[in-house]
């Protein structure tokens, strides 16, 4: 009695799973790794491009962006996207700038703070300057509370070419593993500072975007490279054999104007689409 | 008194049934390191009550406003704003089906295990080994088993478990993650039953050796069944392990946003796809990740705890039907 | 060990002997599948440790800066960098973890007495599945609920001024470090404890208390005296898995210990409770991103070797702080 009652349970669950639903085996599947940062903007794109042709699914699983490059590498994935410029060891694959983005060094709102020069933000990122005290412009004398990224993120990477010379950052800097990280830190500690993309320093995110040698943290100024921290988030592709739905696809990221209104609307900033 | 009207005196009552053991001295009496113990006790596990309670108090509050029962049945999109993006029943089905796989491996695994461990476990070399082997296991950051796993599953002998585009094995699905979770939850199992196996005292498997039960039988018939509770605690604390993981889902299960199936067959397609969990959702969306929806993530954790505890009261309601039995 | 009772009669193999051999061939096979795991990570980790030798495990610069320069040196294809010198991540896992088992274990065995014993029984019921939920509570929310409430709590109150100017610019001390890592883990692994410790109590045959009870011992000395020093086999299970968990544990820890790679300091007196620090598993999770740049990838599995030798080190230690309970009749 005991083991029919088991098995009809059995039976039930098995019934019951392959009633799931399953994705119609006629689309063709786009699969695409890289940058986690980018996967809020990616994952509308993607439904947008779905809709305009019915026949394409994708599949991203955002595992980095060095590790997406390795995929394309490897022909795991057919294109993946990536926030940091081409390195020699991506060798095999031709990359495409997709669109921009830019890091905003942002303060804590209690902080009257509301412009910072080069020098100066590296001097902070570096340990030398210690005391709000000795900022002109911030209305603390509290010590400074550094909040930066860990080394191997695309972010500090760019950060440290562009800001801080090369040179690694002070052991007075916590590190956060994302950029959603450093700006809850910054939300809460009122003498801390911190870099995060564009998307993260809105007027809703709790912080307060600084200007950088008297340039603001936006769309227009990065559009026009006016901005010290923009940068291009990149499309990688092999070079061999690369998938004509895939650069299909990326091709109307980049030009299309209904792709250019989605990506401003997300937080980033359209590069070639008008 | 005469003889007779003893002799035809009523029969002695019957014997009343014994009172309930009474605790009969109040802690009043007892000495000041034995009173400060009982305190203690009393703090701790008030203390511990009171943060379960906020936990899942707060959880409750951050995530009120979006907790409602049409999130339970659509489908996350991707979208702008927290109106536009769905609810979460992909991540709840990847949950269930992560689950299931992974207990579906490491409970009989695990009980096997440790039946042989605690019955058979000869040679000792060969059992010492096994013991810690399972408890090295229990120190594996799960990062590590991840990456194993990738490179276990990109081979291309075990390319039917997942996609595989023009003789590459993508090796990431739901057979994959729930193959390495499995051996999250393991040690867990292994060392609950075991412990409840050794508590049963010698002389009941002597008593069933006895009447010529074998020691399978025996352990069939009489140990497991005594060692239920423990069978249980070991279960639902590696079910709590397993759902409670991003690592492994986030390298072996893709963290897509939805359910994506490989293939043509129903079944099979969705556990060779990939997909994603509730814990990966709320590492993805809660303010520290990087999908800006804290709402639903809260809401996300709230139904979360609220569906392993019910688990865990059915669980304990129906199996501890056999009470600990008394071996006096 | 129970000895082989002889069945009479019969040829070939009988029942019992054909279930151990179906069991210790699957518990073989687990062996195997671990044994290829271990070979593995060993066989990535060597050249980190045959490049470094036992300075591997020493002090030596910043680590962070090592760190940096191995993963460079891949991307750009240069000759490969494998200095490194892992004392500050060993130092900082060992006190986390340390202080986490110690806290959790005492707390841990005064609510499993208080669960087992002591609390209404209403009460009771409502606890076991509590003490479960919370063992399932993913540990992203735990890292959450760090960084949301206690990082900001510590940080804003328990932090003075003064002792901030007096390490900066070497360390900061912002609510993440120590304390917060700690008081997170903690409530992380009492749970397991907690439920293993349950389990042990219970199976403590009733009349061995009650006859305690019965020479007038009061309750609780009962409990504490016979209970637990019965259960002692159960209590270091569940130490033995907690620290395991605490040992492996790397999301939470990312979040609210502080990031840095720095050996904190007990000489700093009270500053020490909040120095930032960065354990092997949180160093693991940092840098999974270059795992493909070769050096990295070495460095990274030669930490998790590290981990896994611990972590069989630590089986081993629970193994031998049992074997003086055999004396007793205790099945250890």
């Amino acid at each position: 009695m005991r083991s029919t009652t088991r098995r009809l349970a059995l039976l039930a669950t098995v019934l019951g799973v392959l009633a799931l639903p399953a994705t119609a085996a006629a689309r063709q599947v786009l699969i695409g790794s890289g940058s986690s940062a980018e996967q809020p903007i990616l994952n509308v794109l993607f439904k947008a491009y779905s809709k305009l042709h019915r026949s394409i699914a994708f599949v991203y699983t955002p595992n980095g962006g060095n590790a997406g490059v390795k995929d394309v590498q490897s022909g795991r994935s057919a294109f993946a996207v990536n926030t940091r410029p081409p390195l020699p060891s991506d060798s095999g694959t031709t990359q495409y700038k997709l669109y921009l983005d830019g890091l905003c060094v942002a303060v804590n709102p209690a902080n009257s703070l509301a412009n910072l020069s080069v020098n100066t933000t590296k001097n902070i990122f570096l340990g030398l300057s210690t005391s709000w005290s000795g900022i002109p412009g911030s209305n603390l004398s509290t010590t400074i509370d550094p909040i930066g990224r860990n080394s191997t993120a695309g972010s500090y990477t760019f950060f440290q070419s562009a800001i801080l010379g090369g040179k690694t950052q002070a052991s007075n800097v916590i590190p956060q593993t994302s950029d959603g990280l450093v700006a809850t830190a910054i939300k809460n500690d009122a003498n801390a500072i911190g870099y995060v993309g564009l998307a993260h320093a809105g007027s809703g995110s709790g912080i307060k975007p600084l200007t950088l040698n008297g340039v603001a943290c936006n769309a227009t100024t990065i559009k026009n490279e006016t901005y010290p921290l923009f940068r291009y988030i990149w499309g990688v592709l092999p070079t061999a054999h690369p998938s004509v739905a895939a650069e299909r696809f990326l091709d109307w990221l980049r030009t299309d104007h209904n792709a250019g209104r989605i990506i401003a609307r997300a937080g980033a900033v359209p590069a070639f689409n008008k | 008194m005469s003889a007779t009207a003893l002799a035809t005196a009523a029969p002695p009552d019957p014997p009343i049934a014994a009172p309930p053991p009474r605790r009969c001295d109040s802690s009043a009496s007892w000495r000041l390191s034995d009173r400060l113990g009982l305190a203690v006790a009393w703090a701790l596990g008030l203390f511990f009550c009171a943060i379960t309670a906020a936990i899942v108090i707060y959880l409750l509050l951050e995530g009120l406003k979006y907790v409602s029962p049409h999130l339970l049945v659509t489908h996350p999109t991707a979208g702008f704003s927290e109106s536009q993006t769905g609810g979460f029943l992909d991540p709840m089905i990847g949950t269930a089906i992560v689950a299931l796989i992974a207990m579906a491996i490491a409970l009989p695994v695990g009980i096997s295990t440790a039946v042989w461990l605690s019955e058979f476990g000869r040679p000792t070399a060969l059992a010492r080994i096994v013991e810690s082997t399972v408890e090295m296991l229990a120190g594996t950051p799960s990062i590590v088993l991840a990456l194993f796993g990738a490179i276990v599953f990109e081979s291309p002998v075990l390319g039917f478990l997942s996609q595989t585009t023009n003789h590459i094995v993508l090796g990431r699905s739901f057979f994959a993650a729930g193959a390495m979770l499995s051996l999250v939850g393991l040690p867990l199992v292994v060392s609950s039953v075991r412990e409840g196996l050794q508590a049963i005292p010698s002389h009941v498997r002597e008593a069933s050796y006895a009447v010529g039960k074998s020691k399978t039988a025996t352990t069939r018939r009489v140990l497991l069944p005594a060692a239920r509770p423990s069978v249980i605690t070991g279960a639902m604390l590696a079910l709590g392990r397993v759902i409670g993981d991003t690592a492994i889902i986030l390298v072996l299960l893709g963290s897509t946003l939805n359910l994506a199936g490989a293939g043509g067959a129903p079944l099979l397609s969705t556990l060779r796809g990939q997909g994603s969990t509730m814990t990966s959702y709320i590492y993805d969306n809660a303010p520290t990740g990087e999908g800006n929806q804290p709402e639903k993530a809260y809401a996300a954790a709230f139904v979360l705890l609220v569906i392993v505890l019910v688990l865990n009261v059915v669980v304990d309601f129906t199996g501890r039907r056999a009470r600990r039995l008394q071996w006096s | 060990m129970q000895e082989e009772i002889p069945l009479e009669g019969g040829s070939g193999w009988s029942q019992d002997q054909r279930a151990e051999l179906v069991l210790g061939a699957l518990v073989c096979l687990v062996v195997c599948l671990l044994a290829a795991m271990l070979a593995f990570v060993l066989h990535e980790a060597w050249p980190s440790f045959s490049h470094n030798g036992l300075s591997w495990f020493g002090n030596g610069g910043s680590v962070d800066n090592q760190i940096q320069a191995i993963f460079t040196s891949g991307d750009v294809k240069g000759a490969p960098v494998y200095t490194f010198h892992a004392w500050p991540l060993l130092w900082s896992t060992i006190i986390i973890t340390g202080a986490a088992v110690l806290i959790a274990f005492v707390s841990s065995l005064f609510v499993a007495v208080f669960v087992v014993e002591f609390a209404p029984d209403w009460l009771k019921r409502v606890l076991e599945p509590v003490v479960r939920l919370l063992a399932s509570v993913p540990s992203v929310v735990y890292g959450l609920l760090g960084v949301l409430i206690l990082v900001p709590l510590i940080g804003n109150d328990l932090i003075t001024q003064q002792e901030k100017v007096s390490v900066n610019p070497t360390i900061q001390l912002s609510g993440y470090g120590l304390l917060a890592a700690v008081l997170v883990l903690t409530v992380m692994i009492a749970p397991i404890m907690i439920a293993v410790f349950a389990d042990g109590l219970r199976a403590v045959p009733r009349n061995w208390l009650e006859g305690s009870l019965a020479l007038g011992i009061n309750q609780w000395r009962t409990f504490w005296h016979v209970a637990v020093r019965t259960a002692r086999p159960a209590l270091i299970a569940g130490t033995v898995l907690a620290t395991a968990r605490a040992l492996g544990e790397s999301v939470m820890l990312s979040m609210v210990s502080g990031g840095v790679g720095f050996a904190p300091n007990p000489a700093d007196g009270l500053i020490f409770f909040f120095e930032p620090s960065r354990g092997l598993a949180s160093t693991i999770l940092f840098n999974t991103e270059e795992l493909d740049s070769p050096p990295m990838k070495h460095t990274l599995y030669a930490i998790a070797a590290v981990l896994l030798f611990s972590a069989v080190m630590l089986s081993f230690t629970g193994w031998a702080a049992k074997q003086p309970m055999k004396r007793y009749g205790m099945v250890a």
